[in-house]
């Protein structure tokens, strides 16, 4: 057995590397290793990082079997398991409402867990017991397709940095307490809600994602916004709703993040930005933005094209500007408010750092090649603008050629690419 | 580097150099900027002042040897300059980690005593997909690893409800004679040669499990070479509980989920379907060479061979005139079955078993 034992390669490196190989292996192999000797029968067994998802079942067309083969062997690998357990993972869409999961979720209440992320199946959603409330370690929290009902008592969780909320069914208050509740919280992420009015009050936030139907977004206190992407999905009523609404959207949601790099926005971003009266010169500038994109921004809504000028103006140090439109080609031929770029559009304003753009489904509507012109004249540093004609655009190619060559460019370097499908 | 050709180099070309000292004694010099982009090297430099000469040489842990030190440099001398783009190290990553395995794990306890953890990141990398999907006989003969843990060891952690329960008997059955003459193996001391078994006539038992030619396979029998009459079912059983033991054995109960369950299947199947353990034999044959205990009949206490023997009779018994009904059982309850357990005195389990199978 000496000969054996001393030429035995891998069972000497100190746990932690072993844990590290181990982490980096599927959930199932790593267990497994527990038969391969002696000294590994319960490495693996202070791994404090579980990620549990269909791989860890033989697959097979009875549902049925794969949920029990699964449920099984989480229950067997938490049992074995000895120690903290900081991050716990599962996702699979065979569990949904799964009594199981609750027993797991105590458990790990009371082994420190720090990570969890639940990614469950479609059907009935799992409601979220309350031991889950009782983690006062967690650092990040990912739910998926469940219920999230925090009990009256429950202030917050202290350490947590990072919260995503996918499909989850949630009352507006509940999240927004659960927000200020969190003062650490720097990444926020909150996908496919209904019809929610939220005001975020996060002042360590960092990182915002918003995706679904968002009837009125506030950012109150979210001073070291560094980065946001926002999604918002029109209803009806949501459309209704803003069509009543006076307050500027554009300062509710972009008045407090001078801090902010890079902005995101998609459908009808814009738009949400355009409602409610201007209310002048923007009190702060964007002096850290470098990157923006903003899709399906509709060029014959004037409001919208203020609205997108109101931000790059107020951004000195813009490099990347990234635009895709949403114009309706058949009313193109009557523009109104062209004389805008004449009068009124700001002139003296400059884009220093301006270096890349891109226009993308570009309908060659009149206001769209204003714009682009606009940006060409005033961008010295330009290097690229790529345009991108919309697909549906056959006829009106040509003439879009023929006006982008008469613009005249600040940059001498700049080179503009037509991008033909 | 030598001192002659330092010499030889041009004063305006000469850069600094950090001494180091391996554990075998032989020293070197390595460009400072290479050296220092490992922890260990940069912070004996900076808060020791060491390794600005011969005499002063950094004594570099025992783990690196100068091949691992050469293959460290390597890295350190690629990575740490500044202007590489992130494919590039990619790339050089992924070729610089083609060694063999040993070399690997060794590199991994090297670098990480140096704690140059981009380092230890991509070593426990390979490490880690060398490992994954591979049977445990393959990982052990990859690691050399001593497979040493008895079968009831293997077996304990983590049984799956999804076992056929006859299996599971076989296994406790199997797994508690086997320790129990390890252990006088142990205490004899005797190199055990294996026995060939002799052809025989295959029992119904065996019939009903695996077909014909059981046996013939040089199934190690580990337990039972002296045959008398008894031992006859015995070793049918034992070489039906190798079979499926030695499938269960290699993955632990995890994959007996899978094993057990393929095993399970292939009696679901039917009563006649014996061609996929024969497969699952042959498989694991090959593997299960080193049962070399267990030749030792004759010293076996009597008693206890006795008492094992009823045992096993029993419950090939049992088994034969239940089959029918427990394949009916299995169809239906296959996954809803509770694991029995037994205690290592088979007797009273046995019996209770089999009191609640004959209902």
């Amino acid at each position: 057995m000496d000969d054996v034992m001393s030429r035995d390669l891998i069972s000497g490196l100190p746990q932690s590397i072993i844990e590290s190989i181990l982490t980096r292996l599927p959930i199932r192999d790593a267990v497994r290793t527990s038969i391969l000797s002696s000294k590994w029968r319960y490495k693996w067994a202070t791994l404090t990082q579980l990620v549990f998802d269909e791989k860890c079942v033989i697959l097979s067309n009875d549902r049925c079997k794969v949920e029990d083969g699964l449920v099984n062997f989480i229950t067997r690998t938490l049992f074995l398991h000895q120690g903290p357990i900081h991050k716990f993972q599962l996702t699979t869409t065979h569990l949904q409402c799964c009594p199981d999961i609750d027993q797991w979720l105590l458990f790990l209440s009371r082994n420190d867990i720090k990570e969890l992320v639940l990614e469950l199946g479609e059907g009935e959603w799992f409601r979220v017991p309350s031991c889950l409330f009782n983690c006062k370690k967690l650092t990040r929290l990912d739910l998926f397709r469940c219920e999230f009902d925090p009990p009256p008592t429950f202030k917050g969780f202290l350490c947590l940095k990072s919260l995503n909320l996918h499909q989850v069914l949630v009352s507006p208050e509940a999240i927004e307490s659960l927000i200020s509740g969190c003062p650490l919280l720097e990444s926020l992420a909150l996908s496919y809600f209904d019809s929610l009015a939220l005001t975020i009050r996060a002042p360590n936030l960092k990182f915002l994602c918003l995706e679904g139907e968002f009837k009125d977004i506030c950012l109150e206190n979210t001073p070291l916004l560094v980065a946001m992407s926002v999604a918002m999905y029109m209803t009806d009523d949501i459309a209704e709703h803003f069509e009543q609404s006076s307050t500027c959207n554009f300062n509710r949601f972009l008045g407090g993040v001078p801090r902010l790099e890079r902005l995101i926005g998609h459908i009808y971003f814009t738009k949400f930005l355009s409602i409610g009266d201007d209310l002048g010169r923007l009190p702060i500038t964007y002096a850290h933005l470098k990157v923006v994109e903003l899709n399906q921004v509709s060029f014959e809504d004037m409001k919208e094209i203020l609205v997108v000028l109101r931000l790059i103006t107020n951004s000195p140090n813009l490099r990347e500007l990234q635009i895709s439109g949403s114009s309706n080609t058949l009313a193109a031929i009557d523009a109104p408010d062209l004389d805008f770029w004449e009068d009124e559009c700001p002139s003296n304003c400059t884009f220093k750092q301006l270096r890349v753009v891109r226009m993308t489904d570009m309908s060659g509507v009149p206001h769209e090649m204003e714009f682009i012109k606009f940006l060409l004249a005033n961008s010295p540093a330009l290097e690229t603008m790529s345009i991108s004609p919309c697909v549906y655009v056959m006829d009106g190619r040509l003439n879009m050629l023929i006006e982008l060559l008469r613009f005249r460019r600040a940059s001498a370097q700049a080179e503009i690419l037509f991008i033909q499908d | 580097m030598s001192e002659v050709d330092m010499a030889v180099i041009k004063p305006e070309m000469m850069k600094s150099y950090i001494w180091l000292q391996t554990a075998d004694g032989s020293i070197q010099q390595v460009e400072q900027e290479v050296a220092m982009f490992c922890p260990m090297i940069c912070h004996e430099v900076i808060q020791k002042g060491m390794g600005s000469s011969k005499n002063y040489a950094i004594s570099l842990p025992q783990r690196v040897n100068p091949a691992m030190l050469s293959l460290i440099l390597d890295y350190c001398r690629f990575h740490q300059v500044p202007g590489r783009s992130n494919k590039e190290r990619k790339s050089f990553d992924e070729k610089f980690i083609r060694m063999d395995t040993k070399r690997l794990c060794e590199l991994t306890s090297a670098a990480d005593s140096l704690q140059l953890k981009p380092l230890v990141d991509l070593t426990s990398r390979a490490l880690a997909r060398i490992i994954e999907g591979k049977s445990p006989e393959e990982i052990r003969e990859i690691f050399h690893l001593p497979d040493d843990l008895t079968e009831e060891e293997k077996l304990e952690p983590l049984k799956n409800t999804t076992d056929d329960p006859r299996i599971r008997l076989l296994n406790r059955l199997y797994a508690k004679k086997r320790k129990e003459l390890k252990e006088r193996q142990k205490l004899k001391n005797i190199e055990v040669e294996e026995e060939r078994v002799d052809d025989r006539s295959v029992d119904d038992l065996l019939s009903f499990i695996n077909g014909d030619n059981g046996d013939s396979k040089g199934i190690k029998n580990s337990k039972s070479k002296k045959k008398n009459r008894r031992r006859k079912d015995q070793q049918k059983n034992t070489s039906a509980n190798e079979a499926i033991k030695n499938h269960n054995k290699e993955p632990n109960g995890l994959n007996q989920v899978c094993c057990s369950a393929e095993v399970g299947q292939t009696v679901r199947a039917g009563v006649g379907a014996t061609s996929n353990l024969h497969d699952v034999e042959d498989d694991i044959f090959d593997n299960k060479n080193e049962l070399d205990d267990g030749d030792i009949d004759d010293e076996i206490d009597p008693a206890l061979k006795e008492k094992i023997d009823r045992e096993v009779e029993d419950f090939a018994r049992r088994l034969n005139s239940d089959w029918p009904e427990r394949m009916q059982e299995i169809l239906s309850f296959g996954h809803e079955r509770k694991p029995v357990h037994f205690s290592l005195n088979g007797n009273g389990s046995l019996r209770r078993y089999a009191n609640s199978e004959q209902r």
